[in-house]
């Protein structure tokens, strides 16, 4: 009895196949380019010039059959014009629509976030936790999240579910010339206004505090469904659902006050505030993408999403990709994507606020607009791995190109660069 | 708000399977270009849109936290 029993375990460890058959190393890189002229640091006016450049390791690790360790590592450096004029007085004449040379020039941000994934023996069940931190100049984040996906009728459908924590807090910096006016501050006696010469209204006499809380917690939930229509054709729903609390604007984005006299320091407006948005958010998305094998050339991608939230703003994303495969080792993406979303509550234009408003933001990343990107990419894919980097294969490189354009003046491209290794 | 959450959710659960696609008939399906999520490769673009677009996600930002401020 016991020797059948030990045959019937033999029987499983033989067919059980391995989640991932060994280590697998993705390096992806990026290099990202912006500009337009409504700059939320300047209140909705001047240079949004900034370039990112972003490096990430995932290395994905079976540590038995059942069970994988992901370690994802990233730092990602930017320069921004429009960040540097949180202090626009440091060299030369200031203008919202030049760069700076102060210490909000640049920053750099680094994240390692590691997820443990379980699967049970007959792969319908996949458990996973995971933890991150990330740490910025003035942000620090710590995440931890977990999901169950559970498959059934013959794994032709899975359902999802997935809740994400972010514990983080900010180091609140605030515009230059608003500081002498916090606690602490000596007004216009200090140094800033002695080496500077105040134009326009020479009273200048903000109404400023600074932010008490600097915590912001985020908690989300989400629920997927996905399914298999066809041998060919494949679908998925989903909904999220996020809360967001505390802290929720960002201290050195500036408001200007159509009731308020104008200040200037050169060709720089002096702040009458900062942007004040309330202590909550609720966030909801349902989104489905449809996937369909049309031949052997051409596969065709689509998604769309719909977004609400109780600070009025209401968005459409619709994208749709068709890989088409030139060999078996090249593919190339062309891909198109169309975005659109109302304003918040809250936003308005430069000096289109009132000072007797409780919230009021100019941040046009909260304004309304649509935006058509456009993404072209081609991958090279060599599934024996040949090509070597020590224990390392090549087994494949992705390289896309993307340009952003708003209905505005903003605009964005990025370059990326995918790496994915196999080890012998 | 109540509402509408309520309607995505009756949506989500009221779909189920009409057709069962057997393993050996997956092959199509198990193209890599056929994955339902976001490929590596796309996750540089997808933190660009959670910047500069409202309608983000509860990381504000960048995978794995981060303001999204800049």
């Amino acid at each position: 009895m016991s020797m059948l029993i030990a045959q019937e375990q033999d029987a499983e460890k033989v067919y059980k196949k391995r989640v991932l058959e060994t280590t697998e190393v993705d390096f992806i890189s990026s290099y990202y380019t912006q500009d337009g002229d409504n700059a939320a640091v300047s209140g909705g006016i001047g240079t949004e010039e900034l370039t990112d450049v972003t490096a990430t390791f995932i290395v994905s690790i079976p540590l038995n059959d059942d069970d994988v360790l992901t370690i994802d590592a990233g730092v990602s450096a930017y320069t921004s014009a429009s960040s540097s004029n949180v202090g626009p007085f440091d060299d030369g004449p200031a203008s919202p629509f030049q760069a700076s040379s102060g210490a909000s020039s640049s920053d750099l941000w680094s994240n390692i976030t590691g997820n443990y994934a379980h699967s049970s023996d007959d792969r319908n069940e996949i458990w996973s936790a995971k933890a991150s931190v990330s740490s910025e100049y003035d942000y620090f984040s710590l995440g931890l999240g977990g999901s169950y996906t559970r498959l059934f009728n013959e794994k032709n459908t899975e359902v999802s579910v997935n809740a994400n924590l972010f514990l983080d807090t900010w180091k609140t910096i605030y515009p230059t010339e608003l500081r002498p006016f916090g606690a602490n501050g000596n007004g216009l006696s200090d140094a800033l206004f002695n080496r500077n010469t105040i134009t326009g209204n020479t009273n200048y006499n903000p109404n400023f505090t600074e932010f008490t809380d600097k915590g912001r917690n985020s908690y989300s939930i989400g629920l997927g469904f996905s399914q298999i229509l066809h041998k060919n054709v494949q679908g998925s729903l989903s909904l999220d659902v996020i809360q967001q609390q505390g802290l929720l604007s960002t201290p050195f984005q500036r408001v200007y006050f159509s009731d308020v006299p104008d200040s200037f320091i050169d060709d720089f407006q002096l702040a009458d505030d900062i942007e004040r948005l309330p202590d909550a958010r609720t966030k909801i998305a349902l989104g489905g993408r449809l996937n369909w094998y049309l031949s052997e050339r051409f596969v065709l991608r689509t998604s769309y999403r719909y977004y609400f939230d109780d600070w009025g703003i209401n968005s459409h994303t619709a994208t749709v990709e068709l890989p088409i495969k030139l060999s078996d080792k090249f593919t190339i993406y062309p891909s198109y994507r169309y975005y659109n979303q109302t304003a918040a509550d809250y936003f308005a234009p430069y000096e289109a606020h009132l000072s007797t408003d409780e919230f009021y933001t100019s941040d046009y990343d909260l304004s309304e607009y649509a935006a058509n990107q456009y993404g072209f990419g081609i991958s090279y894919t060599d599934i024996f791995a040949k090509v070597h980097v020590s224990t390392f294969g090549l087994k494949s490189i992705d390289l896309k190109f993307y340009q952003y354009d708003r209905d505005t003046t903003f605009s964005f491209s990025m370059v990326s660069a995918g790496f994915k290794f196999v080890m012998d | 708000m109540i509402k509408k959450t309520l309607f995505i959710i009756g949506i989500l659960f009221s779909l189920s399977s009409c057709v069962v696609v057997k393993e050996y008939e997956k092959v199509n399906l198990n193209d890599p270009d056929m994955v339902l999520g976001d490929k590596k490769a796309d996750r540089n673009i997808a933190t660009a849109h959670s910047y500069r677009e409202a309608a983000v996600g509860a990381n504000g930002g960048k995978t794995g936290g981060g303001c999204g401020c800049n």
